[in-house]
């Protein structure tokens, strides 16, 4: 390649990312495949909508990644926090005070079921994955409680309805709110003494106690965003669908996670950007769209989100020397030459 | 005596070069059947890289390796198990949760169609154990023995597979005083039924105690073999150390400062670790802890630093007793430099900006953000500070050499006002240009009025830059260096556990 | 002295647990302790149990397996697929689901030894996997929607029958697969391996045993375990939907950790995990003769997870520090 095309800027950013040429190559690939169906304004504002309930999970999730943790309770939060808002404005009767109420009480759960995670999880050495699915599971059983495991409609709640339904310069509110809340973690991750020590306990939590870094308390705020970021992505659900069931957002924390690793950031914590998770759940998002778009059954999808977790960890596993597939890749290039 | 019996190994001439250095310059090393033979030297002398080539960690460069008269090849740790060399690890090998015959046997089952005979499993090791009469039973469950005890399990592990040769790196270096001896009472009997025996220790008591003979390097040269009958302490000291060595670095006038006392430390006890240790390190002033791996150094700084618990006795900062925590320490204008760089010392994936500035957020953050030209000025600072290479602050930590990883981590608290720096084991594994670098920024601390507690086991490092030097053995601080001329020699001999005879000074 | 074992101390607390659990449940209810009950609770124990079996082997070798009640839900559906959609033998079936367990295990095994992704990622994505192949493989009606298939092959239905003394043939099958593989992991070559992996990996390769093929060993046999779960499913609902087992990985996973298995690996066994699946089958059935809701029950089932959960890792750390704390006195004691 040459230099001047090198050292052009949009191709530095091209090439300095992978997973961009990638949603690119698939963007052009399904617009192809659908003759021009995919890559329609009102197709493009369907992905976006869709991705913008994951992305704004994925805001708070990535912390808990970035850490050295997991945290599968974005869905539950999610559902709790749907349920609480739509209970309290029910029981409450409608009005502009009393939403505010409700929308406090709904992310304030969230915050909660974080704060409670990170204090059990900064303390004891348990697996963040198995306890985040045994709290998940207690989450989903409270929301079940709370609704009266009825499926609630959201009436005349003014606001709601605007978030749900009212576009700005043709783009739905949600998607407002992900950029709001992309922006909020970029700039906590990217330009704050916090963002900075999260990066660093997860990469070795040992060292940066010894730095002085309070690195329980650093876990514990990270699960305390990401519970914040699960139940607003709760309330947006519930904005959308004006509902909140018992079974809001059930298995989406395999989306959110998906998409964080797709995107790039290391399951061992310490490594990877909220830019690339984005792009990682608008990979997913895309490749979803597309192949129902082509009339890929909706079975497939789960299968295949699957298969691409499992090859995306398996290119970063293949660059890490000593690990067998990067010998195999040795052997095979040696034989090759 | 023992000049009759026959070589069962040698080694001739070996030869190991690293990037145009030689670790071994033409080495002779030979070993009699059912003899212990002391493998002695300072560290860097070369002992460890014999072993290596020796257990086929590594490949020599030259020279001829013999067993029973025969020439070998070692390129591999199976070819060293193959030819009967056996090794017992520092770090001991065993599965915890498994029983001392299931270790012995490992991979070598005796099995009828893939199921164990349990029975002549244990009969056979149990016949094993009551040959040699080690105090463990087959059936024990590995982690609830001692560290003797999983010695043991270890030396069984090597007679099972037929081991003629077992080397025995440092064995000493975490048993207890009895369990040392129970181990020597069991390396005697070893020797009796015919067994060889490598053995490297630094507490030269036990090793002219146990040896046969002792082969001593220096400089990765051979620089004498001794027979038992002729073993002289101070002379093989000497012979370690080397006669050709200048005044200057084998030996170090001491200072005592009357600057004013930073940190003081009083009748400090950690129970198991270390016991009643009281010293004071003024401003400016280098204190040296030294003393064998083991002998509650690492610990006593991770105290004061407030990484590790304590159970009676008294620190001072400035004259004020504290209870230190890590954090209260960071803003008293402590740092530490940790023992184990690589797990403890810098996040690998930051850069060595990212590294630095993790220590300095209280000073360069407004309101919880960041300024990244705030950052990277304390990088470059670092960099310039350290003289780190290359020369980019951008650079992962991961990615730097061993020395360069110590000097970031030496950055993270530099580009700080520093009062007390605490440094463990600050050269381990760094090449000697850097390792002078290092020095040359202690010292620098030092002249800037810092405070500088250092642990290190190298005595060249010690006599390097200390002003004053405190000797630790089991936990206990036994002999104190601060004014004279502290010689390699009285270092040495101390650490060892020699104290005692010599001339008070 | 010598110190009791943790595992030793470990089996007499889940042991009480378990006592003191059905000693409530016994005094506060009226129905628990009948035989009808215990028969009942022994079944549901039973599939939890055979999932448990192959988890327990994936945890001992230091990792884990969130598969095992999709890769059931799999084979069933693989079953309900070919006996609706085919005319194959009954034999033919039978050996192609087995086929499909074993080779969901050696996938697994595949995906964590070689890929060398985390257990819980990789076993989650091939959860995924093995739910989208039973959302594929699931019975249509006419208008394309998933309906449940009825089994009526009378050999399968009896699976799910009973002794007459009223305990049913899946808790005897439980029973001997336990059995049989304790004494796999305790008595025979690759048992020791397993162990040895999970203790100490390293050495444990130096001593020439390989990692992949102890991980591909332990996945093999959860799938094994899946496949025995799925036909006694099978027997038992005399259908199958797209959920079956579904549930089944979150509580064997949990009975598991309960009976003693440590995450990182090289302990545990599976009288341990037995005890651990008879405690959270009574809890889960004595619960439910208070009355309490499905959401109720959840939330109750969680929170014992989770009190497990830090109780272990407290405990775990408690051993540890009680350990070198105990060493450090010795040495003190004995040094000078």
């Amino acid at each position: 390649m040459n230099e001047k095309l090198k050292n052009n800027p949009v191709m530095k950013v091209l090439l300095g990312n992978s997973r961009l040429i990638v949603l690119l190559i698939m963007v052009v690939v399904f617009t192809v495949l659908t003759s021009g169906k995919f890559f329609t304004y009102k197709n493009l504002i369907n992905i976006l909508y869709a991705v913008s309930l994951y992305g704004i999970m994925i805001t708070g999730a990535a912390f808990a990644v970035l850490v050295g943790g997991i945290d599968r309770t974005v869905s539950g939060n999610a559902a709790l926090s749907g349920a609480v808002v739509a209970m309290t404005i029910l029981t409450r009767g409608v009005g502009g005070g009393n939403v505010a109420l409700a929308i406090f009480l709904g992310l304030g759960c969230g915050a909660l079921s974080g704060l409670i995670h990170g204090l059990i999880l900064s303390r004891f050495n348990i697996p963040a994955f198995l306890l985040t699915l045994a709290t998940n599971e207690v989450l989903y059983g409270i929301v079940q409680f709370v609704t009266g495991n009825q499926l609630i409609y959201i009436r005349e709640c003014a606001l709601m309805d605007y978030i749900g339904q009212v576009r700005w310069l043709g783009i739905p509110i949600p998607v407002y709110i992900m950029i709001a809340c992309v922006i909020f973690s970029y700039i906590v991750l990217n330009h704050t003494v916090y963002g900075r020590q999260i990066y660093s306990v997860g990469g070795n939590r040992i060292s940066s106690e010894l730095s002085g870094v309070p690195a329980r308390r650093d876990i514990l705020i990270a699960y305390i965003i990401s519970g914040f970021m699960g139940a607003l992505a709760g309330f947006v659900l519930s904005s959308m669908n004006q509902q909140a069931s018992s079974t809001q957002a059930k298995n989406y924390e395999n989306d959110v996670l998906a998409a964080i690793v797709v995107g790039g950031v290391s399951m061992r914590g310490g490594s990877g950007t909220i830019q690339g998770a984005i792009l990682g759940a608008f990979l997913i998002g895309v490749i979803g769209n597309g192949m129902t778009l082509i009339g890929v059954d909706a079975i497939y999808h789960n299968m295949i989100k699957g298969l691409i977790i499992i090859a995306a960890i398996s290119i970063d596993m293949a660059s890490v020397p000593g690990s067998p597939l990067n010998n195999f890749l040795r052997k095979f290039k040696k034989k090759k030459a | 005596m023992s000049e009759n019996k026959e070589l069962l190994f040698e080694m001739k001439n070996i030869e190991k070069i690293f990037s145009h250095v030689h670790a071994l310059d033409h080495v002779n090393f030979d070993v009699r059947k059912g003899e212990v033979h002391a493998l002695l030297g300072e560290n860097g002398a070369g002992k460890s890289t014999l072993i290596k080539i020796l257990t086929g960690v590594y490949t020599k460069d030259g020279g001829q390796i013999y067993m029973d008269g025969k020439e070998i090849e070692i390129n591999s740790r199976e070819d060293a198990a193959n030819a009967g060399i056996a090794v017992i690890f520092q770090e001991l090998s065993l599965i915890p949760t498994l029983s001392v015959y299931q270790n012995i046997l490992l991979g070598k089952e005796i099995s009828k169609f893939g199921f164990i005979s349990d029975s002549a499993e244990k009969k056979q090791i149990q016949d094993l154990i009551d040959h040699y009469g080690f105090p463990v039973k087959a059936t024990d469950i590995v982690e609830t023995l001692s560290v003797a005890q999983k010695q043991m399990v270890e030396i069984l592990k090597a007679l099972a597979t037929d081991a003629k040769l077992i080397i025995m790196d440092e064995p000493t270096a975490s048993l207890s005083s009895r369990e040392s001896e129970l181990l020597f009472k069991i390396i005697n009997q070893l020797r009796d039924k015919g067994v060889s025996i490598i053995y490297i220790s630094h507490r030269l008591e036990e090793v002219f105690n146990l040896s046969d003979r002792i082969t001593i390097l220096r400089d990765g040269k051979n620089a004498g073999v001794i027979e038992k009958e002729d073993i002289v302490p101070s002379e093989v000291v000497k012979m370690m150390i080397g006669k050709e060595v200048s005044e200057s670095t084998a030996s170090r006038t001491l200072k005592t400062s009357d600057a004013e006392t930073v940190l003081e430390v009083k009748h400090l006890t950690h129970l198991g670790y270390y016991d009643d240790v009281s010293f004071e390190v003024k401003k400016g002033e280098v204190l040296v802890l030294t003393g064998l791996v083991g002998s509650g150094r690492t610990e006593v700084v991770r105290t004061i630093y407030g990484a590790d618990p304590y159970d009676s006795g008294q620190i001072l900062f400035e004259g004020k007793p504290i209870k230190p925590t890590i954090s209260k320490s960071v803003t008293n204008g402590f740092g530490l430099i940790p023992e184990d760089r690589r797990t403890q010392g810098f996040s690998p994936l930051l850069s060595v900006t990212k590294n630095v500035a993790l220590t300095s957020y209280d000073k360069i953050a407004k309101s919880g953000f960041v300024k990244a030209s705030d950052e990277d000025k304390l990088g470059e600072k670092a960099v310039e500070l350290t003289d780190l290479r290359p020369a980019n602050p951008k650079v992962k930590v991961g990615d730097l050499s061993g020395g360069n990883q110590q000097k970031a981590v030496l950055g993270k608290w530099l580009t700080r006002d520093l009062k007390v720096i605490l440094i463990d084991e600050p050269t381990v594994g760094i090449d000697i240009g850097a390792k002078d670098e290092i020095y040359n920024i202690i010292e620098g601390l030092a002249s800037q009025g810092v405070a500088v507690l250092m642990v290190s086991s190298d005595i060249a490092e010690v006599l390097r830059v200390a002003h004053r030097i405190l000797v630790m053995r089991e936990g206990r601080v036994i002999k104190e260096f601060n004014d004279g001329v502290a010689t390699q020699e009285d270092i040495l001999l101390a650490s060892s556990g020699y104290v005692e005879n010599q001339e008070e000074a | 002295m010598k110190q009791m074992r943790q595992e030793t101390i470990r089996r007499i607390i889940s042991l009480v647990l378990l006592v003191v659990l059905i000693a409530i449940f016994t005094f506060t209810t009226d129905t628990f302790l009948s035989w009808d009950n215990i028969a009942t609770m022994l079944r549901e124990s039973a599939f939890v149990g055979i999932i448990a079996i192959g988890i327990t082997g994936c945890i001992i070798t230091g990792g884990n397996n969130l598969s095992g009640g999709y890769a059931l839900g799999m084979i069933c559906m693989v079953f309900a697929h070919l006996y609706h959609y085919t005319s194959l033998s009954l034999i033919a079936i039978i050996l192609i689901c087995l086929l499909a367990g074993l080779v969901s295990g050696a996938f697994n095994g595949f995906v964590v030894s070689i890929l060398q992704i985390n257990d819980f990622v990789a076993t989650l994505s091939t959860g995924m996997i093995f739910q989208g192949i039973t959302y594929i493989l699931a019975i249509r009606n006419q208008y394309g929607s998933i309906t449940s298939e009825m089994i009526k092959n009378p050999t399968i239905l009896s699976l799910g029958g009973k002794f007459s003394n009223g305990i049913f043939y899946v808790t005897i099958v439980w029973l001997v697969m336990t059995l049989i593989m304790q004494l796999v992991l305790k008595k025979t070559k690759i048992g020791t391996y397993i162990y040895a992996m999970g203790s100490n990996r390293k050495s444990a390769e130096y001593s020439g045993i390989s990692f992949i093929k102890i991980k591909m060993v332990v996945f093999i046999i959860a799938g094994f375990c899946s496949f025995v779960g799925a036909m006694f499913m099978l027997g038992r609902l005399g259908t199958c939907d797209v959920d079956t087992g579904a549930a089944l990985s979150l509580q064997a996973i949990s009975a598991t950790v309960i009976g003693g298995a440590v995450f990182s690996g090289g302990r545990g066994d599976m009288i341990g995990t037995f005890i651990g699946v008879l405690i959270m089958q009574v809890l889960r059935n004595g619960v439910l003769k208070y009355g309490l809701t499905t959401a109720q029950q959840s939330i109750i089932s969680g929170i014992i997870i989770v009190l497990m959960l830090v109780f272990d890792a407290y405990y775990n750390e408690y051993m540890q520090k009680r350990t070198t704390r105990a060493a450090a006195i010795a040495r003190e004691k004995e040094g000078k």
